[in-house]
């Protein structure tokens, strides 16, 4: 892919907001590609780490946060490891996302968002994550969304593949129906206040 | 020997085999669990992506919690929860203005005087000491297992002392070796399983399942063994997909560490739980008469 066109007013205060929220000093890329050599979802997500760097100092907004890798990114922290600079680009793909639903765009991977906002939302209830309720706060959500995009079929086959394996794990006695929560669940609330979540 | 013991939610749920292993066989190699009370989720992998300050404030919660217990160390199994856990307590430890916004919140305050230890670190003395060999009552021979760190042992979104060779840990097979077994050597060990994309994007946890699953049969493995709960259930669970999609013929059991030491020391896989894998996982101990 190309890098574009370099945008300067938008660079800078792009770039800066990154940085000050992910921590991570861009500016010390030089394009290394070690980081792309070493992604696991580069290849599927059409961008790698190095990529995504320069976008963000190029003040492509919108590249920057709308694209596949802030989305398939794992986390698994194998660029910023590799990083002769010590870039972890796994904090920026956390950070874009968080901007991303600060700024209103649509997730290019709906089911991706869904799951990780259910997560932390049944957690906060519970203080636990109880996955019967976290899955089930997810399922909602993802077969609504393959239901939008794909209709009655999309979004039954999204329930029907979570229900298999949900079944083969009732089987093993794997799934739990009991629900677990923190007693002291004013303290959970309050840093959940504080965090702005 | 007392040691501070936080479960997290996986252990509580989906994988709680585990917390009954860890406790069952630290206890003999006379560590002693104590679960920190009214513990919360660590946030995981989610937290992160969704906000920064709770990814930081949710384990350093249990952090306060494991401080006032007075205990030196807390091992924490689950990658996760030990990854967020470490990175919290180095964050907060760095940023005395962070650690105090969070503090303010907390009954138990962070304080920083526990050591945060994964399951190989509280091993890994035991097999230097002897005690590991010593309780091995059936070695065990012919198993020849492909360590799995995946990527949360090892790597960390910010500075962390690592206990063990980034890119080519070797924890799991110092383990492995004490008990007869004879780990291979492969280069797939720290890639990533996808494990928390596998149900929200689920072709690409399947990929790269398939690419580890390959390289672990081609280098010669018949298991997979792993301190990780979620690399166990997602290489165990979602498997037989695996193989449908990428036309994979063998089946590898993933073990998880407790579950070779268990049967070492001479354990049923009954009492260990082995029989609730998703993948029939017993079967291959019984061929190599270990069960």
């Amino acid at each position: 892919m190309t890098a574009g066109a370099l945008k300067v007013e938008s660079a800078a205060s792009l770039a800066q907001e990154v940085a000050r929220r992910s921590g991570q000093n861009l500016l010390a890329c030089y394009q290394c590609r070690r980081c792309a050599a070493g992604c696991p979802v580069g290849e599927e997500s059409g961008v790698t780490p190095d990529r995504l760097i320069r976008m963000i100092l190029l003040g492509d907004t919108q590249g920057a946060l709308d694209n596949l890798l802030v989305w398939k990114c794992l986390a698994c922290y194998t660029c910023g490891t590799r990083c002769p600079n010590d870039i972890q680009t796994a904090r920026i793909t956390e950070t874009l996302k968080q901007m991303g639903k600060k700024a209103h765009l649509e997730p290019l991977l709906p089911k991706v968002a869904a799951f990780h906002g259910a997560f932390v939302k049944a957690a906060g209830q519970a203080g636990r994550f109880n996955e019967l309720v976290g899955m089930g706060m997810y399922e909602m959500q993802a077969a609504l969304g393959e239901f939008k995009r794909g209709g009655l079929k999309a979004a039954f086959d999204e329930v029907a593949t979570q229900a298999k394996l949900g079944k083969a794990m009732m089987k093993k006695h794997r799934m739990h129906i009991k629900y677990e929560s923190v007693k002291n669940k004013g303290e959970i609330k309050a840093l959940y206040r504080k965090a702005g979540a | 020997m007392e040691v501070a013991y936080f479960p997290g939610c996986s252990l509580h749920s989906s994988s709680e085999l585990y917390d009954v292993q860890c406790k069952s066989v630290l206890g003999k190699l006379d560590i002693t669990l104590r679960e920190i009370a009214d513990w919360n989720c660590c946030g995981a992998t989610s937290a992160a992506k969704v906000n920064d300050f709770l990814a930081l404030a949710l384990p350093a919660r249990n952090l306060g919690i494991a401080d006032a217990t007075g205990l030196a160390e807390i091992v924490i199994p689950c990658s996760s929860c030990y990854s967020r856990t470490l990175v919290a307590k180095e964050r907060l430890a760095a940023d005395p203005k962070l650690a105090a916004e969070i503090n303010a919140e907390l009954g138990d305050k962070v304080s920083g005087r526990i050591k945060v230890s994964s399951i190989l670190e509280v091993l890994l003395p035991k097999v230097r000491s002897g005690e590991i060999a010593r309780k091995v009552q059936k070695p065990l021979a012919g198993l020849k297992p492909a360590a799995y760190y995946g990527c949360l042992l090892t790597r960390f979104p910010s500075t962390v002392p690592v206990p063990d060779n980034v890119e080519n840990p070797q924890g799991m097979e110092i383990v492995c070796r004490a008990l007869g077994a004879e780990p291979i050597e492969w280069g797939l060990k720290t890639d990533c399983c996808g494990a928390s994309a596998t149900v929200n994007d689920t072709a690409q946890a399947l990929l790269l399942m398939a690419k580890i699953m390959k390289d672990a049969i081609a280098r010669g493995a018949n298991c997979f063994v792993t301190t990780c709960p979620m690399c166990q259930l997602n290489l165990d669970a979602y498997q037989e997909q695996v193989r449908e999609k990428h036309g994979i013929r063998a089946r590898l059991p993933v073990y998880l560490i407790t579950e070779l030491l268990g049967v070492a020391f001479g354990m049923s896989p009954g009492e260990l739980q082995i029989d609730r894998h998703l993948e029939e996982s017993v079967g291959l101990l019984k061929e190599l008469r270990l069960a």
